[in-house]
């Protein structure tokens, strides 16, 4: 219970002395703690993640959202953005909301998802595709964990052989870390989220430390994981320099818009029907050929 | 990133040219085209036409150029880096126009990658425009060079190079263009330098604890088929398994509380009623496995099952003919004893069917094979063959002995006789025989250890009659 208790109060001390900020003020602000009179200064990591979405989600991307707002503690809700055009409004919104990053889901055609992850005062933002979304309502996913609990971040190494990954890896460790600092948070970490480079995507998971094994509750601790999730796959489109705005920095030359797909293989299936057409063409032009001209010994002539 | 292309270009303008002759084959027969064409003399209307196109095309795009002053002059800077020379030539020879066409081309493709990629039409436009200044830029630098090589011929190139210009910017001018036949290749930007940037002006304090960021790198990347869904997730679940395991590590070496106790409570990200879904769902999933299980257990049964009842039907059909003959031969050999129930023997028959019944076949089996002795033991012991007749009858010579083997015959034959008798059947055969005519008890016994045979023993024959 005792170390419950200090947990607790080193996440007050945490929480205390935290104002209304300007949201470019807040990245990473010195305090001094000046509760038992040390002059020890302590660095904090300050995150707010503004999370919001376009017109036009279906439920399965309102419930990936609300998995993101449950999982995050750091992150403020705020209603659907009306116009999908405007997107300059969304470093304005995220600063009403004293946010210094934001996550935008763009619903298209009520099919396609796109994730916008930004800082917002001043950029960077990526602009991703998201894929494959599994939300924590499925049975299949059965672990849990506390609400607002601090995750860990895991990034493979995938994300260090490129500059673009290495810019990656810096945004998603600034929007889903979970800063101490944040109110709800939970003084324990009991999961931890993974993301991957596979197949140049990357692959977001979510599972929880389960620090005993539940087959053998007094054998020895034993790590293992049971996936809580959701779980999605980003692919990167572009990188811009501002936030929702500005030079573009990297663009995926492999990105094939959803669609493109979806039109190439409407294409393919309406070639079907066009080759039969052609077939029958064919086959009338052939037909037309083989015919043998009337003559004296035709059969309608003989037999007629 | 025009920028950066210019920096390229400057860098090495052939091995660019061929970078993207390599990367869109369309692209280059379209600039082939053009060459073939710019390379019969043109006729002189056609020129005027042009001409006029692209002084239009100069007022449109003249407020642009103002906005974006600096970035045309940086422009400017990487073209004059391709090859002074030639490019000092070059503009000598086409005047303002002409470096203002080029100017323009860049222009525009910056124009159109500041706008950004909000419609994805947008997109394409800005990638054509982006591949068509880099070919811009290639063509200047091989008509610099040609210039450099031959005087005479440079006037020429510089008109064609016009031309070509031309050629090549007119798919941007053109109202209505076949999709097909512009080239749509999606041009990489990937500006490594602008990423460090500002990845070094976001960072965080590289002085925060890790405590702060909880960020942990996994040393390996993943390479794993994408398409094999376990072989991936088991990457995965590897992964983060790693990384937990050093979390823990870290966070004890840095006093951070990282187990949750067992008595701490707190609102849950899943809400009871949805894990109690979850676990109906497990229960019900472990119940259905363990139910098919048994199904197919049964199924399977089923196959054997048949076999095996009809063994057992055979089986018991047979053990019930084994007993009925049993007890048949049991009721013949004690015919006599039922047909007379003279009393006394009943016990023994009694006993006799409980034996027949008790299974032991064996027994009975030995007695209906005849005593152990082999054959060539009893024909020494017994004698085989030979003179039967009067063999047994008294002759002179035996009534003249007195020795010790006198009155065998009668003696012995009537122990035998009643030892017979007092066995049974259980033995029989020859000594029964024997004897049979010692006694009348003899005689019976030796009917019975006859048994089988329906031909009644001779006292028998003689007392039935």
């Amino acid at each position: 219970m005792a170390s419950i208790l200090k947990a607790q109060k080193a996440n007050a001390k945490d929480v205390k002395g935290k104002g209304k900020r300007r949201a470019d003020e807040m990245e990473v602000d010195e305090e001094a703690v000046g509760i038992v009179g040390l002059s020890e200064k302590k660095k904090k990591n300050k995150q707010r993640v503004l999370l919001l979405s376009s017109r036009g989600v279906t439920q399965r991307m309102r419930h990936l959202m609300m998995d993101l707002e449950a999982l995050l503690p750091h992150v403020k809700k705020d209603s659907k953005l009306d116009s999908k055009s405007q997107l300059h409004l969304l470093p304005e919104l995220a600063d009403l909301n004293n946010c210094n990053n934001a996550l935008y889901f763009e619903a298209r055609r009520h099919e396609d998802l796109y994730l916008w992850a930004a800082k917002t005062p001043n950029g960077p933002s990526i602009k991703m595709h998201v894929q494959n979304v599994h939300t924590m309502d499925e049975l299949k996913l059965t672990g849990n964990c506390l609400k607002g609990s601090r995750g860990l971040l895991s990034f493979d190494k995938s994300f260090e052989d490129t500059e673009w990954g290495r810019l990656t890896k810096e945004v998603f460790t600034q929007i889903f870390g979970v800063p101490s600092t944040s109110r709800r948070a939970k003084p324990f970490i009991d999961h931890i989220l993974t993301f991957s480079i596979v197949d140049s995507k990357i692959w977001f998971r979510n599972f929880q430390i389960m620090e005993k094994d539940p087959v053998q509750p007094n054998g020895p601790p034993q790590t293992t994981l049971v996936e809580i999730g959701p779980r999605f796959v980003l692919t990167p489109i572009r990188i811009f320099e501002g936030a929702f705005g500005g030079a573009t920095v990297f663009s995926n030359p492999e990105f094939v818009t959803p669609a493109a797909t979806r039109q190439l293989a409407k294409r393919a299936k309406g070639m079907k029907y066009n080759s039969r057409k052609d077939a029958d063409a064919e086959a009338a032009e052939r037909r037309e050929k083989r015919r043998l001209e009337e003559d004296a010994l035709g059969v309608s002539k003989v037999f007629g | 990133m025009a920028k950066s292309s210019a920096v390229i270009s400057s860098k090495k303008a052939h091995a660019l040219h061929k970078s993207t002759t390599g990367k869109s084959g369309l692209k280059s027969t379209t600039k082939t085209a053009g060459k073939v064409k710019a390379a019969s003399p043109p006729p002189e209307p056609v020129e005027d036409e042009d001409d006029e196109d692209e002084e239009e095309w100069e007022d449109e795009d003249e407020d642009e150029e103002e906005e974006d002053d600096d970035d045309d002059d940086e422009e400017d800077d990487g073209d004059d880096g391709v090859d002074e020379e030639g490019m000092a030539r070059l503009m000598k020879l086409l005047g303002d126009d002409g470096l203002d066409d080029i100017g323009h081309a860049q222009l525009d493709a910056l124009a159109g990658e500041d706008e950004g990629s909000e419609d994805e039409d947008d997109e394409e436009n800005e990638d054509e425009s982006a591949g068509e200044d880099e070919e811009g830029e290639k063509l200047e630098a091989q008509s610099g060079d040609e210039a450099e090589d031959s005087d005479e011929g440079g006037e020429e190139d510089a008109e064609m190079d016009e031309d070509e210009d031309e050629e090549a910017f007119a798919l941007d001018e053109a109202e209505s263009v076949d999709e097909d036949a512009v080239p749509r290749q999606k041009v990489e930007i990937d500006n490594k330098v602008v990423l460090e940037q500002i990845r070094e002006t976001i960072k965080l304090d590289p002085s925060l604890p890790w405590t702060e960021t909880l960020v942990l790198s996994y040393p390996h990347t993943i390479d794993v088929d994408v398409d094999d869904d376990l072989k991936r997730e088991l990457a995965f679940y590897k992964q983060a398994l790693h990384s937990a395991n050093e979390a823990r590590a870290r966070a004890a070496k840095l006093n951070f509380p990282f187990t949750r106790p067992s008595d701490y409570f707190a609102e849950m990200i899943k809400s009871d009623a949805h894990m109690e879904r979850i676990r109906v769902r497990l229960l019900d999933e472990s119940a259905g496995i363990k139910k098919s299980e048994l199904k197919r257990k049964e199924r399977e049964g089923k196959k054997f099952g048949k076999q095996v009842q009809v063994e057992k039907i055979k089986e018991r059909e047979k053990s019930k003919k084994e007993m009925e003959e049993r007890l048949k031969g049991l009721k013949r050999k004690r015919k006599d004893v039922l047909d007379k129930p003279s009393g006394g023997g009943d016990d023994d028959f009694d006993i006799q069917v409980e034996d027949a019944l008790a299974d032991r076949p064996a027994k009975r089996g030995r007695a209906s094979n005849g005593r152990g002795i082999p054959r060539d033991a009893r024909d020494k012991k017994y004698g085989f063959g030979g003179a039967t007749r009067h063999s047994k009858s008294n002759t002179r010579e035996s009534t003249d002995d007195f020795g010790p083997g006198a009155g065998r015959g009668r003696g012995r034959g009537g122990a035998r006789g009643g030892r017979g008798a007092s066995r049974g059947g259980s033995r029989g055969g020859f000594g029964g025989g024997r004897g049979g005519r010692g006694g009348a008890s003899g005689g019976r016994g030796g009917g019975g250890g006859r048994g089988g045979s329906k031909r009644l023993g001779k006292s028998r024959r003689m007392a039935s009659k």
